[in-house]
């Protein structure tokens, strides 16, 4: 039998880790209870004394007089109480997507996937759902800034205006520096500011660029463009260290095709395979079927390796080259059986390496199938190298201005104190940000943006493939579009954005359909679905050339010996845009479990042989960092986070973690996210991390259920053996719960879930969840009513994950629900475990009966309260809110409700229409954006409802089935497609 | 209670007997049981003023002049402005009330005069001019007679001091002037008619409103009464307790145990109805900016109550109309058979300057009660008057049912559901199964589930 683990010590030694952990808990309770409660008679007679006192006093206090105040003139599509739900767009830190936003009264307060984007499919991502968050950050600029102190437009205009028109006199060289524009309209803003000022020049610049491929293609294609991926085309899927369903391009896109081809529910369905070579553990990787753990350098020897094999199984010519130290044998079978169905990928940044895979992707005949170069991606264009030159001639001092947008390169590039420096001695330095950074810190005016909630906007993220973004709300702050300041600031009469955009619009745009034959019945069209694919036909007229892979194979240099550390984006930071929204920072990592930190991931072995744990303190290369000990890290290697360590963010990201861009390196004109030869020092301290890994234990019972692919195929029910076996041993003395008219239930795919935790944030934007900081984390005490447990398997050199995201399970039979002694949480009509805030004393009888461990306790007031002082404790930060939710005071238990406001209004909807409901109209939170659609819920009273079906399923089981709770939550078993 | 019980059961229960027995007589002591006696209720006054300001009751019944009974009302000729009697019509479409227009005195003059504050004789003398507390050199009434100086629990339909004073604040004596000698609406001359005020008193009286106007309305006094009934009852249960313990001169003991249970069990049932009532405010019916009255739209003029709550089917909310809704009909009708111009004005003025009409909520249900409109009036097509009681007969809208959740919950035992009719109801199978082989013969809210905690919970 499969040993399930979820950390080292428990593998090593269950009985004595239970024991410890016990221990801990015990440990932990009794400190807490020290802490908090060392109460004495007296204190007691105290509080009493008080208690009876604030009785009085509230008992006394006169209620409240409420106002209502109505509109004036109503508008007419805004009903008091009842959301309205825009198209926009997203694009930041590189990512796109297309999503809805519900505004409630005049407030945008969640983010919804759009389902008619073909890009996003109505798939967001937990960065995407934090969104709405930064929209009410109190580290916002409220005015345009001059040296730091508040000012108007008028006075800033007019000395950019004329220290613009001095620079364009005097031939000075001014840089307008944007993080990758995907905007058509914004472009040719742009494009007129260029024409106005001859003098000033237009640079890309990305933190974490594509660098790489786009060069390898301009060698192999003569363009330098990112291909369109199609991941539910490829039968065997390679990845060369591309985080693909976490960080890499366009990772919403690529988690929905790759779900897409794992889903196996029929018999006739098929399942790619997933190979996945890497330094860290990543999201993609725990789910590939076969995982190799190597260094960052040996990468690229493994892929001219793959090459020459591929060659010499087609029975070509190989060419020299080194030997892997991995054996390919396997792969290169499953390649050449699968030839123009495969996809290889690559998340190099080095030109030679990309121009290999390029090869390789040829050689498979991949191109035309699952790569596609009819259209493009556009959402990474900086080229390193062009920054690099700008660099120099900056700190050479042929650059008289700059103009900063969307980048923040004194935080994310190496040499950021230089450029700091030189920003702060420059003529005419500009910062667009919408709110603190380092970089803005060094320039002399700021000309805040709007938040994307806030603004008109459009976007290009493939050709073709066009996007709106609308504003939801009116800009809480004097912001203003930079659109619209570089059309001022160029002369433009009229420059107002809107007009702008619409008229590019109608021009551009328009044309390229033909279904409506009006200009503004095209824009209304286009405004309200948020997207528009343009009808004409895209032909590149590219083809692939071997240029320069020659020279690519013989720059591959071989594997180096000694320490490696490998840098990654990891889902909440990204590349350090986000690291002011506490939502982001407490969403666990989605392998390690850690929030609040970035961490070094330090091999098992050498964890074990040099008495290194978690929480030790190493030093890289200077660095002092915490460590995880990552089961699956590459022997002789250290992954580290970027994205945090930011200096100037805002109350709740400064100070967080280590800034890893200080320590990557620029080689051949590329940002390098991985060094060879680094230091390692062990040191004698410890730092605490807030590590949920242990959180929420199932006590070691089979959980996660698994299967191959294979043995599916034979038996749709294998490894789900038990399933069956408990279903007819079903018996109960009391009668079976009956259910009337609905029964609500939800199944989760343990295949199609891939751990990205949007789940977890989307939900937390849903239900008002809070914040609670590190320390709380560290108790204990994660709020998420939705967690996705995460476990190991096998060898912890190199295991198998497995995701499991659990909500409260709803049990018909629900343990939690007999113990309350206040009669708090009944079970409903329709198979909701109910929750009753205001009836809830706090006895936490419920949380310990939960053998799900599902339930919350507020153990603080976590709103209004100056311990707290993440998002809630603003008034700003509070208006994200949603007003259908109860906020959860203290002493009270929460847990997940199954979104009970969202199916409470869509049944009022129905009852109003006289209608019945239909299948998949409610959808929670947590399923409505989930990116790998691995989340069904609906009426299972429905024998036509998809999740009638999928609980039908053979692979359908239930969490602890065996104590006949009877969950209301199905899970099916996780397939892997293993090679036999 | 807990406090008598402590000190009489305690060990020391023998000398207590005989400190009251021996000492009785003294001021001491009589100090110390008049002491005990004013601690018991002292939270219960605290009960008291929180519930005078939630439940202030209000008559229904409409009347049209009443007299402020806190002064000495020289009232003779209370039939000539009955509103019965007046025959205005609605005439006059003049744009705006009277004296609107003259808008002319500019800020500055107004900080001097509130400022200055006009002379505290000046101030002093206008309000007893207002009152009525100055001889009139004519037959007319006195200004409060009309006009309240604070709020009262009945409709007065005629604005009240503080209403004009804030009207008027802001424009000269000779705009103040003209709209009390020279009105243009109907109802106002008749009630204006052959006043015969000398400019000096009605500077007072402008001095006077203008002092009012910056420091706020009269603040009327609260009601004792249950406090002072509280107070009796435990004077009652004290001198009954002390007689069965100490002074033991009552030969019948029954007498003071018949008082002492009496008096404990109506304290008793007095904490506990407010403590029931603490939150709710059924009958509520607070003063509103606009003296709109139901009566005479839905009642009078048999106007749909959806024609103004127009998302009560489709929203969680009905929906307070929006001002400019008002303006449908205000556009035209500027002047009320009962009030006059002034309260139209009010609305015509929130449409002019874009002011948004700030309503006092009457029904407010806690933060954690999610109710939905939609379904009760949408679906179950229930009639408003169901919970709203007889709205078309409220002058004052005042809360009709006390919203509490036993009321939610019995109505949703009783109430059955259109449950052939509605096509939602399609799936509940069994049900419509048990219905149509006469097991059971109604289907009630609460059998579909009505009576879950997240039904409104959440």
């Amino acid at each position: 039998m499969v040993k399930y683990w979820r950390s080292l010590d428990e593998l090593k030694d269950p009985v004595a880790f239970k024991k410890n952990e016990l221990k801990l808990e015990v440990d932990t309770k009794r400190e807490l209870f020290k802490k908090e409660s060392a109460s004495s008679r007296r204190d007691f007679l105290k509080t009493f004394g008080f208690s009876v006192a604030a009785a009085a006093v509230v008992a006394s206090c006169k209620k409240p007089i409420d106002k209502a105040i109505p509109y004036l003139i109503k508008p007419e599509e805004v009903t008091p109480g009842m959301a309205n739900y825009y198209a926009s767009t997203y694009f930041d830190a590189n990512e796109y997507c297309s999503v809805l936003v519900k505004v409630r009264d005049g407030r945008p307060i969640k983010i919804e996937g759009n389902n008619l984007s073909s890009v996003s499919q109505q798939g967001t991502t937990a960065r995407v759902q934090a969104s709405v968050l930064n929209l009410y950050d109190d580290a916002r600029f409220k005015t345009p800034l001059k040296q730091g102190s508040a000012t108007a437009w008028e006075e800033v205009d007019a000395e950019i205006v004329q220290k613009l028109a001095e620079l364009k006199a005097e031939n000075r060289k001014v840089v307008l520096l944007t993080s990758t524009i995907i905007s058509p309209s914004t472009k040719k803003v742009i494009g007129e500011f260029l024409e106005e000022y001859p003098n000033a020049e237009w640079l890309q610049y990305d933190a974490v660029s594509a660098t790489g491929i786009l060069k390898a293609n301009q060698a192999s294609f003569g363009k330098a463009f990112l291909p369109d991926y199609h991941f539910e085309k490829a039968k065997v899927i390679v990845s060369f260290g591309a985080d693909f369903l976490g960080t890499w391009l366009s990772p919403v896109e690529y988690t929905k095709a790759y779900t897409a081809g794992r889903r196996v529910l029929e018999t006739s369905d098929e399942m790619n395979r997933h190979y996945q070579f890497e330094t860290g553990m990543t999201v993609t990787g725990s789910n590939a079927d076969v995982r190799f753990p190597v260094k960052p350098s040996e990468e690229a020897v493994i892929i001219a390796d793959l090459y020459n094999q591929l060659l010499s199984a087609k029975g070509m010519a190989p060419v020299s080259g080194q030997k892997s130290s991995v054996d390919l044998s396997a792969l290169v079978e499953d390649l050449i059986e699968n030839e123009g169905e495969s996809l290889v990928v690559s998340g190099s940044n080095d030109e030679n390496v990309q121009i290999i895979v390029n090869a390789i992707n040829n050689l498979l005949g991949n191109y035309g199938s699952a790569i596609s170069l009819k259209k493009t991606l556009n959402t990474r264009q900086g080229l390193d190298d062009e920054f690099e030159s700008f660099l120099s001639e900056l700190n050479s001092g042929n650059i008289s201005g700059v103009l900063c947008w969307g980048v923040n390169p004194v935080y994310n590039h190496p040499k950021g104190e230089t450029i700091k420096t030189a920003l702060e001695n420059i003529f005419l330095s500009v910062s667009f940000a919408d709110r603190k950074d380092e970089t803005t810190a060094a320039c002399q005016f700021v000309c805040p943006e709007p938040h994307y909630l806030e603004a008109w906007n459009d976007a290009e993220p493939k050709s073709g493939v066009y996007s709106l973004a609308q504003p939801t709300i009116p800009k809480l702050f004097d912001s203003r579009q930079p659109q619209e300041s570089l059309a001022r600031w160029s002369g433009t009469e009229s420059p107002d954005f809107y007009t702008f955009l619409k008229n590019n619009w109608e021009n551009e745009i328009f044309v390229q359909q033909d279904e409506f034959a009006n200009t503004q019945m095209f824009w209304n069209d286009a405004l309200q679905k948020g997207v528009f694919e343009s009808e004409q036909e895209i032909s590149q007229n590219i083809s692939y050339s071997e240029n320069g892979l020659e020279n690519a194979l013989s720059a591959i240099q071989p594997a180096s010996s000694g320490w490696e550390i490998a840098f990654y984006e990891n889902m909440g930071m990204v590349n350090g845009n986000f690291a002011n929204n506490p939502w982001l920072q407490e969403l666990p990592d989605p392998i390690a479990k850690i929030s609040w930190d970035n961490f070094a991931a330090v091999p098992v072995r050498w964890a074990e042989e040099n008495g290194v744990a978690n929480e030790s303190v190493i030093t890289v290369n200077g660095v002092e960092l915490p460590v995880f000990v990552q089961p699956g890290q590459a022997p002789d290697t250290i992954s580290v986070a970027l994205g945090y360590g930011r200096q100037v963010a805002g109350k709740v990201g400064e100070g967080v973690g280590k800034n890893m861009f200080a320590q990557t390196i620029v080689e051949n004109g590329a940002k390098k996210f991985w060094l060879a030869g680094a230091e390692v020092v062990k040191t004698e301290k410890t730092y605490k991390l807030a590590l949920s890994q242990t959180h929420h234990s199932m006590e070691g019972r089979p959980i996660v259920r698994e299967t191959t692919y294979d043995e599916w195929k034979i038996d749709p029910a294998s490894g789900n053996e038990k399933h069956e076996e408990v279903e007819d041993h079903h018996v109960t003395l009391y009668p079976e719960p009956e259910f009337k008219g609905h029964h609500w239930g939800m199944a989760v795919d343990l295949s199609s879930c891939i751990g990205c935790g949007n789940c977890a944030i989307s939900c937390q934007a849903e239900n008002n969840i809070q914040v609670i900081g590190k320390e709380q984390v560290r108790n204990r005490r994660i709020m998420h009513w939705i967690r996705v447990d995460r476990y190991f398997s096998n060898d912890a050199e190199n295991p198998e994950v497995y995701h499991q995201p659990v909500m409260c399970q709803h049990c018909d039979n629900a343990p939690c629900e007999n113990v309350c002694p206040v009669s708090a949480t009944p079970h409903s009509e329709e198979g909701l475990n109910q929750m009753a805030y205001n009836r809830c004393v706090g006895t936490k009888y419920c949380v310990n009966n939960c053998p799900y461990r599902v339930r919350r306790f507020n153990w603080f007031q976590y709103i209004n309260n100056d311990e707290f002082d993440y998002a809630s404790n603003s008034e700003l930060g509070r208006m994200v809110l949603n007003p259908d939710v109860t906020v959860r005071s203290r002493g009270v238990v929460e847990k997940c409700s199954f979104c009970v406001q969202r199916i409470q209004e869509k049944k009022a909807q129905a009852k109003v229409d006289g209608r019945p409901i239909e299948d998949g109209e409610i959808q929670p939170a947590c399923v409505q954006s989930c990116p790998g659609n691995a989340l069904v819920f609906g009426d299972l009273n429905n024998s036509e409802s998809k999740i009638s079906k999928l609980f039908k399923n053979k692979r359908n089981y239930h969490l602890l089935e065996e104590l006949h709770t009877l969950p209301s939550v199905g899970y099916l078993t996780k397939v892997r497609n293993k090679k036999a | 209670m807990f406090y008598w019980t402590g000190l009489c059961f305690n060990a020391k229960l023998d000398r207590m007997r005989n400190f009251f027995r021996g000492r009785l007589g003294t001021k001491k002591v009589s100090f110390r049981i008049l002491l005990v006696v004013l601690i018991i209720p002292f939270f219960y006054v605290k009960f008291a003023y929180s519930q005078d300001d939630s439940a202030s009751v209000s008559e229904s019944t409409m009347v049209a002049q009443q007299p402020d009974d806190t002064t000495g009302n020289q009232n003779s000729e209370n039939e000539a402005i009955i509103p019965g009697k007046d025959s205005a019509h609605l005439s006059e479409t003049d744009s705006a009330a009277s004296g609107h227009e003259e808008t002319t005195a500019t800020p500055g003059e107004i900080d001097h005069a509130v400022s200055e504050g006009h002379e505290i004789d000046e101030v002093k003398r206008g309000e007893r001019f207002f009152r009525g507390l100055l001889p009139f050199r004519s037959e007319s009434q006195s200004c409060v007679s009309c006009h309240n100086i604070r709020q009262v629990d009945t409709l007065n339909w005629n604005p009240s001091a503080h209403d004009i004073a804030v009207k008027y604040a802001h424009m000269d004596f000779a705009a103040f002037q003209n709209a009390v000698m020279n009105p243009t609406g109907v109802k106002i001359q008749a009630s204006h008619q052959n006043f015969e005020l000398t400019e000096d008193d009605l500077r007072t009286v402008k001095s006077f409103l203008d002092n009012m106007a910056a420091e706020g309305p009269v603040a009327s006094k609260p009601s004792y009464n249950n406090l002072i009934l509280f107070l009796f009852l435990g004077l009652l249960l004290t001198w009954a307790i002390i007689e069965l313990i100490f002074l033991k001169k009552i030969k019948w003991k029954f007498i003071p145990v018949i008082l002492l249970i009496g008096a404990f069990g109506w304290q008793i049932k007095m904490i506990v109805t407010d403590a029931i009532r603490l939150g709710r405010q059924e009958n509520y019916a607070p003063d509103q900016p606009v003296k709109f009255s139901h009566a005479v739209h839905v009642g009078e003029n048999g106007i749909d109550c959806m024609y103004c709550h127009t998302t009560v089917e489709q929203g969680k909310s009905a929906g307070i109309p929006a001002a400019n809704l008002c303006m449908n009909c205000h556009i035209i009708i500027r002047e009320g058979t009962n009030s006059g111009k002034f309260e139209i004005s009010k609305v015509v003025e929130a449409n002019e300057t874009g002011q948004p009409i700030e309503w006092t909520r009457i029904h407010n249900l806690p933060d954690h009660v999610f109710f939905s409109h939609a379904v009760h009036v949408g679906s179950a097509k229930l009639d408003c008057a169901t919970c709203h009681g007889p709205v078309e007969e409220m002058d004052v809208m005042r809360q009709h049912s006390d919203l509490s959740m036993g009321w939610c919950i019995n109505c949703h035992r009783e109430t059955q559901v259109n449950f052939e009719e509605n096509d939602y109801y399609d799936q509940y199978i069994k049900l419509h199964e048990d219905l149509k082989a006469g097991r059971i013969d109604t289907i009630t809210a609460e059998d579909i589930g009505a009576n879950d905690c997240m039904r409104c919970h959440y």
